[in-house]
């Protein structure tokens, strides 16, 4: 299925038949070389050649002083400081969500930490490092519980984080772990009072004896501070691990979702939810599947959808009834029966659920396949991708090295034209729906000079190796990408590969 | 043969699997338990129907194999009550509840008061009983096992003694070579007899007796 491509380096627009077709001009952009050019989403880039932007590590002990100063952020940021071996757990990327500009980049990490990267703004000293990310803030969103009436540790991992449209200075953004769901707040403060009559500049209080004038405390430029509060926290509403959240086109609600229930949440109210769908059977000896993800539609706030572990979608309209058990759209595809092996049930487990911007189509990732739905068809998807089919016969040592319980997830670019997916070896892919063409390519750190440009990586299935491909027994699985993000409206990309977070942005020239 | 064979590692890895589970961070994922009792579930189907195969059709094999669904509930039950002093955490009615939900096979309706008694009497009825130890959760199921053992084939090898009784049937080397696998996988003596309450983390394997799929649901159930 992998279409061999042709030796990638530099492309200019003349030749890449693709970027020739803009359908929509989202305005110029500066490429790294400084001369702008006009770039279209609908261009698509399954052949595009894509260039690191930088490559970030996560932060841990050394930068919450640091953080806010541009210089130290960009040592840490452009250092190779931390090798790779003295990773910790706690440092290993868990989710990854830029924000609905694209300006603002969030990443939460096993450990429980949010760390929020901004897009250094364009200027004119400085034209190529537009497109570059630097830490703006770093918070611990959760700890470690631990649930005293069942003798349980509730992991302070994040399992996702989701921002809310911006409305007003300060930036809300939703976080959680396995049981509790926490709204951020992220503000600016570059301003401070001064001239206390009551307090002297340290902030000690002065005796009122000694004052003798009375002055206006006036507001002072200060550096730049950014502080993140939480300001609602959405606790016991579940009792099984919450493995989706997603923000209602309404601005007003949120879904949050386990492996049996979903919620519906009103933003001001933290003591309430609505459960609205509840798949518990009377019996638990008659479980057969569980939800594994949910969304909201992008524009209807009345529809939903929630994947489960057998491979299916269920469409749901809160206008029909109070608690969605029964769907309004039941997506299913038959089982191929030449395919059906061991661990069929497994591997047919959707691990990610993603509604396009039109709201038209939802892409599900199962283990080895991408699948694009169309909501009007419910019978099978319109498109499907193999993502590592050289897998399938693999499936036995999979299944004793745990990687075949691994969650990726799936991510549309800004105009529904290209999706992209995670593999092991730390590849991503990216599949062109219009072009059908496709590429893998490899986030590591021998391919991390920035503006280094990718090659586009092949797995040989069998047969003779030529020189630049991989064989798929000399594939690292421990080095999975699991999370990767979509710029809403430029091509530019964020991948997770366990504690290394790679910006990489379409270069045209 | 070697179908028999895959399947069997399949069985035992996703039994120990299960087992480890348990002791990770975040306590059990209901739907990686879910997946591993479907993969086992596969597994032990391809199991039973290459050994059916291999051997001539009996008619014991009809009892032989329907009683395994039952027996398993009954299994799992007991695996909770024994991995509940296994590390000392006490079943919470929201673990017990989910207990259930990896045992995807049906399996006859058992009401929520067989796991809270699964763990008094189970443990009791264990010290009590050499021979029948850790096969039999409840009474209901005690008495399907009886049933099933003039039958033959148990795949549960209640092996503290291997009885000549027990072991009819078509699937005694099954029970003897997961016996031998899971003990050794759990790295623990299995002639130990299980005489005190247990603490320890050998106690499944302190029963050799105990089939693969007993401890598979031991740990299941401890959800």
């Amino acid at each position: 299925m992998l279409l061999s491509l042709p030796a990638l380096h530099l492309q200019t627009s003349e030749h890449h038949p693709l970027f020739q077709l803009p359908h929509r001009r989202l305005g110029p952009w500066c490429s790294p070389t400084g001369s702008p050019a006009p770039l279209s989403c609908e261009t698509g880039c399954g052949e595009g050649s894509w260039i690191l932007v930088c490559r970030l590590l996560v932060p841990t002990q050394v930068s919450l002083l640091s953080m806010e100063e541009d210089i130290d952020t960009r040592k840490i940021n452009n250092s190779f400081l931390r090798d790779h071996s003295y990773a910790t757990e706690a440092d290993i990327i868990s989710t990854v969500e830029f924000n609905h500009t694209g300006e603002l980049l969030a990443t939460g990490d096993k450990g429980g930490r949010v760390v929020i990267f901004q897009r250094e703004q364009e200027s004119k000293n400085q034209v190529h490092r537009r497109g570059e990310y630097n830490v703006y803030s770093t918070f611990q969103s959760h700890e470690p519980e631990f649930d005293y009436l069942k003798s349980l540790e509730i992991e302070e991992k994040i399992n996702k984080i989701r921002w809310l449209p911006q409305q007003n200075a300060a930036y809300f953004l939703l976080s959680t772990n396995d049981k509790t769901v926490k709204l951020w707040k992220v503000s600016e403060r570059d301003k401070r009072p001064e001239g206390y009559n009551l307090k002297d500049e340290e902030g000690r209080l002065r005796d009122p004896a000694t004052i003798t004038t009375l002055r206006v405390p006036v507001l002072r430029p200060m550096d730049l501070m950014v502080e993140a509060t939480p300001r609602r926290v959405f606790a016991n509403a579940h009792t099984y691990h919450i493995n989706s959240i997603s923000v209602n086109s309404d601005y007003e609600t949120y879904m949050s979702a386990d492996d049996l229930r979903i919620n519906l949440w009103n933003f001001e109210i933290t003591n309430q939810s609505f459960n609205i769908v509840d798949i518990k059977p009377a019996n638990m000896e008659e479980l057969t599947e569980v939800i594994t993800a949910a969304e909201f539609h992008p524009h209807h706030c009345n529809t939903f959808v929630y994947s489960s572990s057998k491979g299916t979608i269920r469409l749901c309209d809160m206008r029909a009834s109070a608690l969605c058990d029964r769907h309004t759209k039941f997506f299913e595809e038959p089982e191929d029966p030449s395919n059906r092996s061991f661990f069929s049930e497994i591997i047919s487990s959707i691990s990610d659920v993603k509604f396009s911007h039109s709201g038209r189509y939802i892409m599900t990732r199962d283990y080895l396949t991408v699948k694009v739905w169309d909501l009007n068809m419910e019978n099978r998807p319109i498109e499907t991708y193999q993502v590592h089919d050289y897998l399938r016969s693999k499936l036995c040592s999979l299944y004793e090295n745990d990687c075949i319980f691994d969650k990726f997830e799936c991510v549309w670019n800004g105009s529904d034209s290209v999706i992209m997916t995670g593999s092991y070896n730390n590849f991503f892919r990216m599949f062109d729906r219009n072009t059908k063409r496709d590429v893998t390519l490899e986030a590591s750190r021998e391919n991390s000079k920035p503006r280094a440009i990718l090659k586009p990586r092949k797995v040989c299935v069998g047969g003779k190796r030529r020189k630049d491909e991989i064989s798929v027994d000399s594939l690292d699985f421990s080095k999975k990408i699991l999370h990767t993000a979509w710029h809403p409206s430029e091509n530019i990309i964020a991948v997770a590969a366990t504690n290394n977070l790679y910006i990489f942005q379409d270069k045209v020239n | 043969m070697e179908v028999q064979k895959e399947a069997q590692r399949i069985m035992t890895l996703s039994v120990w699997k299960m087992y480890h589970s348990r002791m990770q961070r975040g306590g059990l994922r209901l739907h990686r338990s879910l997946q591993l009792s479907l993969v086992m579930r596969s597994a032990r189907e391809l199991y039973l129907s290459a050994k059916v195969e291999a051997h001539e059709p009996e008619v014991s094999l009809q009892p032989a194999r329907s009683p395994d669904p039952r027996l398993h509930p009954p299994r799992e039950a007991e695996a909770e009550a024994e991995a509940a002093p296994l590390d000392g955490e006490q079943p919470s009615p929201e673990p017990m509840d989910t207990q259930e939900a990896p045992r995807a096979e049906e399996a006859p309706a058992r009401g929520a008061p067989r796991p809270a008694k699964v763990s008094r009497k189970r443990r009791s009825s264990s010290l009590s009983d050499g021979g029948d130890v850790g096969l039999v959760p409840s009474k209901k199921a005690r008495l399907e096992e009886e049933e099933e053992k003039e039958g033959a084939s148990s795949e549960v090898p209640d092996r503290l003694q291997p009885s000549p009784a027990q072991a009819e049937g078509a699937f005694p080397n099954l029970a003897r070579v997961l016996q031998r696998r899971f003990s050794g996988l759990l790295n623990c003596n299995p002639a130990a007899p299980p005489t005190a309450p247990p603490a320890c983390e050998a106690k499944p394997a302190c029963r050799p007796a105990d089939s693969m799929l007993n401890v598979l649901v031991r740990t299941v159930v401890a959800f």
